[in-house]
């Protein structure tokens, strides 16, 4: 059975009186560990889809499935606990809170999740994970103590806090040099791999999304399965 | 050793985000509450000194010449110097009404510094040792014998005035010597400040050379009405059948400056409002633009995992940790201001009974409820709003 599934997802925007497409009868279905990447313009719909996918907005018409439950049928509370237990996001700004430091970012979705943003074990596996984006010693540096790229790995390394089953990645290397960039799209591919976690990751990178097992491609609203040249099967559901 | 990230630890990083603003904000909530400590300390302070005066007079009713009630009250609890004077008769008349189980008078003379007296001006208390209930309980307990002929005891601030601390000291009234022999405990009645001594000593030593005051007068008759009957059935009683007396009973006692105070506490209540209102305006404006500014780290934290309940708890505890700490600097303040300001106001200085520590925790408890409570009122809208926020509309915003 498929982790994540959306059946005919379409997102509409209201704006100054006219509306906007943004998502137009996407359906998708992702197995679990599954590593997928979407590529497509700008303004092509990938974050909005993203979004949805992710929980943080509900599609106009449609349905967004996980693990078999219909994501939006839940209340207010339990969509923030899929995002805080499920969802690991990593956005495509820097996006730390700047009255906590390093290792107190990442700590955050542990004291969401309820437990645990104290005690030793939590504190070790911020530290680790820092460790892993080598930013070890940056764990008590404030958000403006570090560069953009820094504060980039820093939430990456916070997508991965609480263990989610998904990754859900929008331009996850924007900022950062060619050779950390590789060092996240490895790590991704570690955690893809070593715990099957799934990952679904936007990107305008043709060359980053070859590494994704599957990939997808938006175009104005519509998803379509593999690369633009391959031949888009516009709106199809897409298994693999 | 690892240090917890808690929801207060948060919390206080971001108020140190902005410290003019915080600081602000404080110290308006602080101001507040140091103007409802300063009142309420005000007028339970008098209050409390009016009612404690009236029940250390041990009568349950005081008669009085037509027209000294407000004289009596001076003397009796601001210390002032006044006499009035009633025929004795009075004292039979009194007793003789139904309801009164004790009857028992005072007289009081007035000294004259520099001239009859080498005393400051005080008031002369003329008491019969005999018929007594009012002086006799505290005489007994500091002297331990009735007073003799020319002898007297003071009230404490009479000793402080003559700048006594020694008994036996000799002094001159009306053109007799006369020896002090002992100083009586503070009582919290203007009769603190006066100097006590037999009716019969008076009379004889005395009085002659005290030209204003009419023989065979008497300035004030104290009643104890029998159990179970209301002191004010009684005093009325008096009155109709003593019709050159006023009858005043001891719950009465100082309900003119009570009346008075009350109009005091109402304006500070209106002064409080006015000003509550101002800070909870400030209160408003100050986490509206907290709230505005922090839209995208909400989103960001309801992305990531938040529930709304850790969005409003983040921003209740900011709001209830300004409040508290406003609140706490208020009461200190307002503390403060009652002991240095109060010896500034007449009225304070004359209220003898200090606020207990009962009180003083209750004015400080109810201080920082009032002040937490205005901060918390005036940021209840900006909190709602945060509720709102959008994580995507934050997010797409970048």
């Amino acid at each position: 059975m498929a982790s994540l599934v959306a059946e005919d997802v379409t997102k509409t925007f209201g704006m100054n009186g006219t509306s906007l497409t943004a998502v137009s009868h996407a359906s998708l279905a992702i197995e679990r560990g599954q590593f997928v990447s979407i590529t497509g313009h700008s303004g092509s719909g990938k974050t909005t889809l993203l979004s949805i996918l992710g929980g943080l907005s509900p599609p106009s018409s449609g349905r967004v499935l996980f693990e078999g439950t219909d994501l939006y049928a839940r209340d207010g509370d339990a969509l923030s606990d899929y995002r805080c237990e499920q969802v690991g996001f990593v956005f495509q700004f820097a996006s730390l809170l700047h009255a906590l430091t390093a290792k107190e970012n990442l700590l955050l979705p542990a004291r969401f999740r309820g437990a645990p943003g104290r005690g030793a074990a939590v504190e070790a596996r911020a530290l680790a994970l820092l460790e892993l984006v080598g930013l070890r010693d940056k764990a008590d540096a404030y958000p403006a103590q570090l560069s953009g790229g820094q504060q980039r790995r820093v939430a990456i390394a916070r997508a991965f806090m609480n263990e989610p089953a998904l990754i859900l990645a929008d331009e996850p290397t924007g900022d950062l040099d060619e050779e950390t960039e590789a060092e996240v799209m490895k790590l991704f591919r570690t955690v893809n791999e070593a715990s099957g976690t799934t990952v679904v990751m936007v990107t305008h990178d043709a060359e980053l999304a070859g590494e994704a097992g599957r990939r997808l491609h938006m175009h104005r609203g519509r998803l379509a399965e593999g690369l633009p040249a391959s031949g888009p099967t516009v709106g199809a559901v897409a298994r693999r | 050793m690892a240090r917890e990230l808690t929801v207060w630890g948060h919390a206080v990083r971001n108020l140190r985000r902005t410290p003019a603003r915080t600081g602000i904000l404080v110290v308006a909530i602080a101001l507040l509450v140091s103007v409802l400590v300063f009142a309420l300390s005000f007028v339970r302070r008098v209050d409390a000194s009016i009612r404690a005066a009236s029940e250390r007079l041990g009568a349950d009713v005081l008669v009085v010449p037509t027209g000294s009630r407000g004289a009596a009250e001076d003397v009796l609890l601001d210390n002032r110097v006044k006499t009035f004077y009633m025929d004795r008769s009075i004292v039979e008349r009194v007793k003789a009404v139904k309801g009164v189980a004790r009857v028992t008078a005072q007289t009081y003379l007035a000294t004259l510094p520099g001239g009859c007296c080498d005393v400051p001006e005080s008031m002369v208390v003329s008491f019969d040792q005999e018929s007594d209930f009012v002086v006799g309980p505290w005489l007994a307990k500091k002297l331990g014998r009735p007073l003799r002929r020319g002898e007297a005891v003071v009230g404490s601030e009479s000793a402080f005035n003559i700048d006594l601390g020694l008994t036996e000291v000799n002094g001159k009234l009306f053109g007799s010597v006369f020896r002090i022999v002992g100083v009586l405990e503070r009582t919290g009645t203007g009769l603190d400040t006066a100097i006590f001594m037999d009716a019969r000593s008076v009379d004889q030593m005395f009085r002659p050379g005290a030209r204003d005051v009419p023989p065979s007068s008497i300035s004030v008759v104290f009643a104890k009405v029998e159990p179970g009957v209301d002191p004010r059935v009684v005093a009325g009683r008096i009155e109709d059948t003593v019709v050159e007396a006023d009858a005043v009973a001891r719950r009465d006692v100082g309900q003119n400056v009570l009346r008075a105070l009350g109009d005091i506490g109402r304006m500070f209540l209106i002064t409080f409002l006015l000003a509550s209102s101002l800070a909870a305006g400030l209160a408003w404006a100050v986490f509206s633009g907290v709230a505005n500014e922090r839209i995208r780290e909400v989103g960001l934290m309801r992305a990531i995992g938040a529930r709304e309940s850790h969005v409003v708890r983040l921003f209740l505890l900011e709001v209830l940790l300004v409040g508290a700490l406003g609140s706490a600097a208020g009461v200190v303040l307002g503390t403060g201001l009652t002991f240095v300001l109060g010896k500034g106001f007449a009225i304070l200085r004359a209220a003898t009974a200090d606020l207990g520590a009962g009180d003083r925790a209750a004015v400080a408890a109810l201080g920082l409820a009032v002040g937490t409570g205005v901060c918390l009122l005036g940021a209840l809208a900006p909190i709602r709003s945060t509720r709102r926020t959008e994580p995507l509309a934050v997010l797409k915003g970048g």
